[in-house]
């Protein structure tokens, strides 16, 4: 579906309601430091968000004006279709947040703190604290109090805390953290399984296998601007080319890639040559270093593409926009 | 920048469970279930909860128990527990002084806790007004603290009035306390040498008796009375005489004799009880405000002891030249011009003397202005914290 060009004052009056946020020039400064900088973002409905960058990228402090947590100083936002500030309660009716760390008033239970929550929201909040509790597998330790939980358990009250609102989309930021291996499997799981119901789930996260194996498409934030958003697929797809090479004569063939106009740069490895070939590069590009081998009399046992990675192309990308200028 | 364009959710993207509610969250309003929960959270507190009851019930409560018993085990070294002096001691010098503090003590908890225990945020992210989230707390903390005051003050009240001395001293005379003016001609009648020698004679000093005669009063003098333009009479009065004349002593005698009561009169303690809670209300009004505006217990706690008890005492006492309007401002001097005149001043130190004479010792404001000053205050404090409320980054 594409996105229809419009003007910014436009979108102000009219956002779009397919997507579940949609932010166009988002500004938000700290003194001189700008922490949101002109940031376009729009998030379909009904699927897994990844938002990723390195610390400091601003990725907390969007969440934080997207909830209105805190002011923007310029642009436009909208979550769920109503534009934010203007209808902040509307929207932020059916959302459900966890931003940075979850805490809770220590001296009470689980329980009551979903209680003071849920008395913030409408009268059938009260209904789903215990569904919630139970959904998250708190509801053994619901009257206990929260001083006594593990940071593991805390963020499982924060996701109930969000499920009592019975929200149609839900900012996580950091949601894995303080979660063992169990437990983030549990909460990989129950994100699929959110999103399976058709609801939203932003999932701000620095663990990036957990994004790939959880996230339908991602965005990626370096110093305040989103400098890609897609699907996992679309974007790996223009990621680096990475080939393992076992043939006859390595240093030859080394010799005859590193001649060609490939741009690939190659080393050696423990499994034979392992060539990169630049960002972009098609898969016909992989048939020609066969074409170039062969030619130039080596023998090829094996040419292998690894896959990559997000963390790789992660890699490749904050560490090239992240190089000191 | 390079972004790739995303393809929005399929047409057969489910449209969730239940609609956007419209229970107006955007209301400044605070609803009752948003009280009640904030009052749960407040009273979940044990140590603030423990403080509360321990100053205003539990410290008024030893004091007069430990009188008590010991009137009971010695009752002719100690006087009774209660009575009029010891209401008016406790209620302006101890359950004034302590209830603000604690009042504040709560309010400043209330102002902070959810900045402080992380809640806040996720409050925010319900979409509920930051303004009615403010306001739930007034109520809520109102509904805490002003009861247990007001045990702690009804504990005051009983033991004062149900332990208070059976005799008064009135003009060097030991006499039954509290007695009507029926009682207390009854008293005079039995006991007419006692009433003419020893009590106010009729008419005030240069005003002539109404009664005529002389009595020889115990310890050998003799006290004589003359009407004006009547013969002086030579022979002592008849017993009738002398009971007619108690009768007129006793009239003239029971205005000052309700003055010295033992034990607090009903009025005086239904007033001095809404002094206290609306003492009390105020300290849980601006400490809310405080900690809301500061977003940290501790200072706001010490900002607001600092107020009752160096600022409060210095500012009511004493006139500060060119500063005397800024004085009038003070919420504590305020509250010692609309204070029931039968009590102690509560920062003047000693007793009441006349409301006249008390009046003096304080920096002057009508009452009118009095009552300003203490509706400004709510009003301020209360808009301040709300303000704060809704522009703090969460």
């Amino acid at each position: 579906m594409s996105v229809a060009v419009s003007t910014s004052e436009d979108r102000k009056r009219h956002p779009d309601p397919q997507w579940a946020v949609e932010t166009h020039g988002l500004v938000k400064r700290f003194d001189n430091n700008v922490a949101v900088n002109g940031v376009e973002l729009l998030v379909p409905r009904g699927c897994a968000f990844g938002y990723l960058g390195p610390n400091g990228a601003g990725k907390t402090t969007l969440i934080r004006v997207l909830l209105g947590l805190t002011r923007a100083d310029a642009g436009t936002m909208s979550l769920l279709g109503y534009p934010v500030p203007e209808q902040r309660s509307l929207a932020l009716a059916r959302v459900g947040a966890i931003v940075d760390e979850p805490r809770f008033h220590g001296h009470l239970t689980g329980r009551q703190n979903l209680q003071i929550l849920a008395a913030a929201r409408e009268r059938e909040a009260r209904d789903r604290i215990g569904p919630s509790l139970e959904r998250v597998g708190l509801q053994h330790r619901a009257n206990d109090k929260v001083s006594k939980y593990s940071m593991g358990m805390r963020q499982r009250l924060g996701v109930a805390a969000c499920l009592i609102g019975d929200p149609q989309l839900l900012i996580l930021d950091e949601p894995m953290n303080g979660l063992d291996p169990a437990g983030m499997r549990e909460m990989r799981d129950m994100i699929l399984s959110l999103v399976a119901e058709g609801r939203t789930v932003v999932l701000s996260s620095h663990l990036l296998d957990e994004v790939q194996r959880t996230c339908d498409a991602v965005a990626i934030v370096d110093r305040g601007n989103v400098i890609r958003q897609g699907t996992i697929t679309e974007l790996l797809a223009g990621a680096s080319v990475e080939l393992q090479i076992d043939c006859s004569d390595p240093e030859h063939a080394r010799g005859i890639l590193e001649a060609t106009k490939l741009g690939a740069s190659i080393k050696s490895g423990a499994n034979g040559l392992e060539a990169t070939l630049p960002l972009g590069t098609g898969r016909e590009a992989i048939a020609e270093v066969n074409r170039q081998l062969v030619d130039g009399g080596i023998s090829v046992y094996r040419l292998q593409e690894v896959q990559a990675s997000l963390e790789t192309w992660f890699l490749q990308v904050t560490s090239r926009l992240g190089a000191p200028e | 920048m390079t972004t790739t364009p995303i393809t929005a959710a399929s047409p057969g993207a489910v449209s969730l469970g239940a609609p956007t509610p419209t229970d107006r969250r955007g209301s400044w309003v605070p609803t009752l279930s948003l009280i009640t929960t904030r009052m749960m959270e407040l009273r979940k507190r044990r140590g603030l909860m423990i403080a509360l009851v321990l100053v205003n019930i539990g410290i008024p409560a030893i004091f007069l128990i430990v009188r008590l018993i010991m009137h009971a085990a010695a009752p002719k070294s100690y006087g009774r527990a209660g009575g009029y002096d010891i209401f008016t001691g406790l209620v302006a010098h101890l359950m004034y002084v302590f209830g603000f503090i604690v009042a504040a003590v709560v309010g400043c908890s209330a102002g902070s806790t959810d900045l402080t225990d992380g809640m806040f945020r996720h409050l925010v992210v319900t979409g509920r007004s930051r303004v009615a989230l403010y306001l739930a707390r007034i109520p809520a903390g109102l509904a805490i603290v002003l009861p247990i005051v007001l045990v702690g003050f009804i504990f005051v009240c009983a033991v004062c009035t149900f332990a208070a001395p059976t005799k008064d001293n009135f003009d060097g005379v030991t006499l039954p306390a509290g007695l009507s003016l029926t009682g207390f001609e009854a008293w005079a009648v039995s006991h007419p040498t006692t009433t003419i020698c020893d009590l106010n004679p009729p008419g005030g000093p240069g005003q002539p008796p109404p009664v005529n005669f002389s009595v020889n009063c115990p310890g050998g003098y003799q006290i004589g009375f003359q009407k004006q333009g009547a013969p002086t009479q030579q022979t002592p009065p008849t017993p009738a005489q002398l009971r007619a004349g108690a009768l007129v002593f006793a009239k003239f005698n029971y205005t000052a004799y309700q003055q010295t009561f033992l034990k607090p009169p009903a009025g005086l303690m239904i007033g001095a009880g809404l002094w206290i809670l609306l003492e009390a209300t105020i300290g849980f009004i601006v400490g809310l405000g405080l900690g809301s505006l500061i977003g940290q217990r501790t200072i706001a706690v010490v900002l607001m002891i600092v107020l009752e008890v160096i600022l409060t005492p210095l500012f009511v006492a004493n006139r500060i030249p060119h500063l005397i309007n800024l004085q009038r401002g003070v919420v504590g001097l305020a509250m010692a011009h609309i204070e029931p005149p039968a009590l102690p001043l509560a920062f003047g130190g000693g007793m009441n003397n006349g409301g006249g004479s008390r009046l003096m010792q304080i920096v002057p404001e009508s009452t009118d202005t009095a009552i300003v000053v203490i509706a400004a205050w709510l009003i301020v404090w209360t808009v301040l914290g709300c303000w704060r409320m809704a522009t703090r980054d969460a």
